[in-house]
C-alpha cells in the first residue's frame, strides 16, 4: 500500500468486543463518539462539500498557512459564484431578447400581409388582421360560450389523459418487467398503435353511446400510446444492478415494481407524458371539429362554417395558449416529483 | 453477541456452464468453498475466472449447472435479505435521498419510519456520512456513494455479507482508505463476509482467510490463510508477514493472469515480447 495507507482513519472504538449486528442500538449509544473524517481522496462535489458537517475533524487547527489558504478557496469559489451569475443573466437577456424578436417578427409577417393583402401563392386575402383578431378577443374573451367551450376542451383532455396514464402506466410497467405479458399484450399494441387518433372518430363514434364519451376516447387514444411505449421504455432502460440491489435488500415482486421499477422509470414516463398531452391535444381538436359540440376546436371549425374569421385565429391562439400551459404544467410537475434529477450526470452541459 | 452459528456459507462442487453445444463455456469447475461465521474471506483471481459468478449465485442471482451454495444448511435458490451484496457498479437508488438508501432495506422489513431514520442516522455516522443524509447519491463521490453502499446492505441485519470488487472502480488513494473504514466497520459487526476481487494487497488487508482461483474455468487453486492480528491497521501493510503474503500472492496470481491471457502469452512468458521499435516505426511488423 501506498503512502495514502497512512491517512488516519479514526478509529472506531469498540464498545466491549464485537457488537451484536441486529441490535444497532447498541451502536447508537456508541455512536456520537464515532466519526470518522472525511476521506482525503473524495473529490466531493462543490455542493457537498459544504463547511460546518459534523464529519470535521474536532482538534482545531491554529496554522495561519491553513486559514490563509482556506480564505483563498472561500475567495476563489466566490468569484467564480459571481462570474457563473454574470454570465447565467446575460445568456437569459440574450435568449429573451431572441425571443422576442422572433414573435415579433411573426406578428409583422401577419400585420404587413394583411395590410398589403398580399398574394403571392398564399393569399392573405381573407386572412383578419392582428387588429380585428383583438377586437374579437376583447368581445368574445369573457363571454360565457366562449369559456364553456374552453372548459368542455379542458375537461375532455383531463379525462382522456388520466384514463390514459391509468391504463398506460401500469400497462406498460407490466410489458416491460414481464416478458410474457409483453408477448401477449404487443403484438395489439403494434397493430393498433400506426392508426391516428383522428382515424377512430368514425369507429369511436359508433362505438360509445354518446358524442362527450366518444371524443374522450379519440382523447384517450393520442395520449395512451406515447405514455405506453415510454413506460415500457423507462422499465428496460433502468440498470439491472438496481433491481439486484432491492430484491438483495429483501424486495417482494410487488415492493420491486412500486420502490425501485416505478420510480427509476419515472423520468421516460415524464417524457411519454410530455408527448401524450401534445398528441392527446392534436386529437382532441381533431375531433371536436368533426363531431363535437362545444370545445375550443368545435368553436374554431364554427367560425370557418359561418364566416367569421377573426374568431378562427382566436381558435388558434386559444388552442396554442392550452397546449403550451398544460406541457408546461407537466414539465413542472415533473421537476417537483424527480428533484434528483437536477443533479444527474449530464443535466448540466 | 454474535450468535456462533449464524452466517456459515458453504460452496460445495459447484460447476457452472453457460451456453450448449459448441458455444459452451465452462466458467467454474469444482469449486468447494467456505465462509465460517464471523469470517473475512477473499476470493481472488484473474479478471474473467469466474469470481463474479460464484457471488451472483450465493446472493441468488443465479443457479450453479452443478453442486450447491448453502447459508446456515440452507440451499440458496433467490436472493433475500439475509445475504447483503455491495456490487461494484454503484447501485444506490438515485432517486433516494442518502438516508432513504440506507433505510430501504428496513423498510422492506417493515419496520416503522422513526426507527428507520435513527438506525439509518447510526450507521451513515459511522461512516462518516452523517452531514450528508439528504443528498442525492449523484451529488456524492464514488468512495462516498461506496461507504452507503456498504451501510446500506448492513443496514438490512443480513446474515452475511457479499462483497464484489466494490472498490474497483475507485482510484487507488480513495481505495486504501476505503479498506481502513470497511475494516473498521467490520470490526464493530463482525458479519461473515466473502470478498472478491483482483487486488493482492486488498485482499491480504482485509481478510482472515484468501481463496485463489485459477484462469478459466475457474477452479480454487491455494487457500492461504492471513495470520495478521485484528483489528486490522495501516501500519501493517509495512510487516514482514504481509509482504511476504504479497509475494505468494503475486506468484500465484502471475502465472494464472498470463493463462487467462491466452496460451501464447502464457508459453512466451511476456519476455517473448520484449520488441524493439527502430525509427521506422510499428509499421514494419505489420
Amino acid at each position: 500500500m501506498g503512502t495514502m495507507a497512512n491517512a488516519k482513519v479514526a478509529a472506531i472504538p469498540i464498545s466491549g468486543g464485537g457488537l451484536d449486528p441486529k441490535l444497532v442500538e447498541t451502536i447508537m449509544a456508541s455512536a456520537p463518539q464515532t466519526s470518522a473524517p472525511e476521506a482525503p481522496a473524495d473529490k466531493t462535489a462543490s455542493d457537498a462539500a459544504k463547511p460546518g458537517g459534523s464529519i470535521e475533524p474536532a482538534s482545531p487547527e491554529p496554522e495561519t498557512v491553513a486559514t490563509l489558504s482556506l480564505r483563498d478557496v472561500a475567495r476563489a469559489l466566490r468569484d467564480a459564484v459571481r462570474g457563473l451569475l454574470k454570465q447565467v443573466t446575460r445568456e437569459r437577456i440574450t435568449a429573451l431578447v431572441l425571443a422576442c424578436i422572433s414573435v415579433g417578427a411573426m406578428f409583422v409577417v401577419w400585420y404587413l400581409g394583411t395590410k398589403y393583402r398580399i398574394e403571392f401563392y398564399i393569399r392573405f386575402k381573407n386572412v383578419p388582421t392582428p387588429s380585428e383578431v383583438m377586437q374579437q378577443a376583447v368581445q368574445v374573451g369573457l363571454s360565457t360560450k366562449f369559456l364553456i367551450n374552453i372548459g368542455y376542451s379542458i375537461r375532455r383532455i383531463l379525462l382522456g389523459f388520466a384514463i390514459a396514464i391509468v391504463i398506460g402506466v401500469p400497462l406498460g410497467l407490466m410489458i416491460g418487467r414481464y416478458r410474457r405479458v409483453g408477448d401477449f399484450f404487443m403484438p395489439v399494441v403494434e397493430i393498433l398503435r400506426p392508426i391516428p387518433a383522428i382515424a377512430w372518430v368514425p369507429m369511436s363514434i359508433m362505438l360509445w353511446p354518446n358524442n362527450e364519451a366518444s371524443i374522450v376516447f379519440i382523447t384517450f387514444i393520442g395520449a395512451f400510446f406515447p405514455i405506453l411505449l415510454n413506460t415500457i421504455h423507462g422499465v428496460h432502460s433502468l440498470d439491472g444492478v438496481l433491481i439486484r440491489a432491492g430484491r438483495c435488500l429483501g424486495a417482494s415482486e410487488f415492493r420491486l415494481l412500486w420502490n425501485v421499477i416505478l420510480p427509476g422509470s419515472l423520468p421516460h414516463i415524464f417524457t411519454g407524458l410530455a408527448v401524450g398531452m401534445g398528441v392527446a391535444w392534436v386529437s382532441l381538436i381533431a375531433a371536436e371539429m368533426i363531431s363535437g359540440q362545444f370545445g375550443v376546436g368545435y368553436f374554431t371549425w364554427e367560425a370557418y362554417s359561418l364566416v367569421n374569421y377573426p374568431a378562427i385565429v382566436l381558435g388558434m391562439i386559444t388552442i396554442g395558449v392550452l397546449g403550451l400551459v398544460c406541457s408546461g404544467i407537466i414539465r413542472v410537475v415533473g421537476k417537483l416529483m424527480m428533484p434528483w434529477l437536477a443533479f444527474a450526470p449530464g443535466s448540466k452541459k | 453477541m454474535m450468535e456462533a452459528d449464524k452466517g456459515h456459507i458453504d460452496v460445495r462442487n459447484m460447476g457452472v456452464v453457460y451456453g450448449s453445444n459448441a458455444s459452451r463455456v465452462v466458467a467454474v469447475k469444482d469449486v468447494d468453498l467456505n465462509v465460517k461465521p464471523g469470517e473475512f474471506v477473499s476470493l481472488i483471481g484473474p479478471s474473467g475466472c469466474g469470481k463474479s459468478t460464484i457471488l451472483n449465485i450465493v446472493a441468488g442471482f443465479a443457479q450453479p449447472t452443478s453442486g450447491e451454495a448453502t447459508l446456515d444448511g440452507k440451499k440458496i435458490t433467490r436472493p433475500s435479505s439475509e445475504r447483503g451484496v455491495v456490487f461494484q457498479q454503484y447501485s444506490l437508488f438515485p432517486w433516494l435521498s442518502v438516508r432513504k438508501n440506507v433505510e430501504f432495506g428496513l423498510k422492506m422489513a417493515g419496520v416503522d419510519p422513526h426507527k428507520r431514520s435513527v438506525t439509518a442516522r447510526t450507521l451513515l455516522d459511522l461512516a462518516g456520512l452523517a452531514s450528508f443524509e439528504n443528498h442525492y447519491p449523484d451529488q456524492l463521490s464514488g468512495g462516498m456513494k461506496q461507504r452507503i453502499g456498504i451501510v446500506r446492505a448492513l443496514a438490512a441485519s443480513p446474515q452475511v455479507l457479499l462483497m464484489d470488487e466494490p472498490f474497483g472502480a475507485l482510484d487507488t488513494q480513495t481505495r486504501v482508505v476505503m479498506q481502513e473504514i470497511l475494516t473498521n466497520i467490520w470490526q464493530q459487526f463482525r458479519i461473515s463476509v466473502l470478498f472478491i476481487t483482483h487486488d493482492i494487497e486488498e485482499s491480504i488487508f482485509l481478510s482472515d482467510r484468501i481463496y485463489v482461483m485459477t484462469a478459466r474455468p475457474g477452479r480454487i487453486k491455494a487457500e492461504i490463510k492471513v495470520p495478521l492480528p485484528r483489528p486490522r491497521s495501516a501500519e501493517m501493510t509495512d510487516a514482514p508477514e504481509f509482504i511476504r503474503l504479497v509475494h505468494e500472492l503475486k506468484g500465484l496470481i502471475r502465472e494464472e493472469s498470463l493463462a487467462a491471457m491466452g496460451p501464447e502469452i502464457k508459453d512466451r512468458g511476456l519476455t517473448g515480447f520484449g520488441m524493439k521499435i527502430g525509427p521506422e516505426g510499428v509499421s514494419n511488423i505489420f
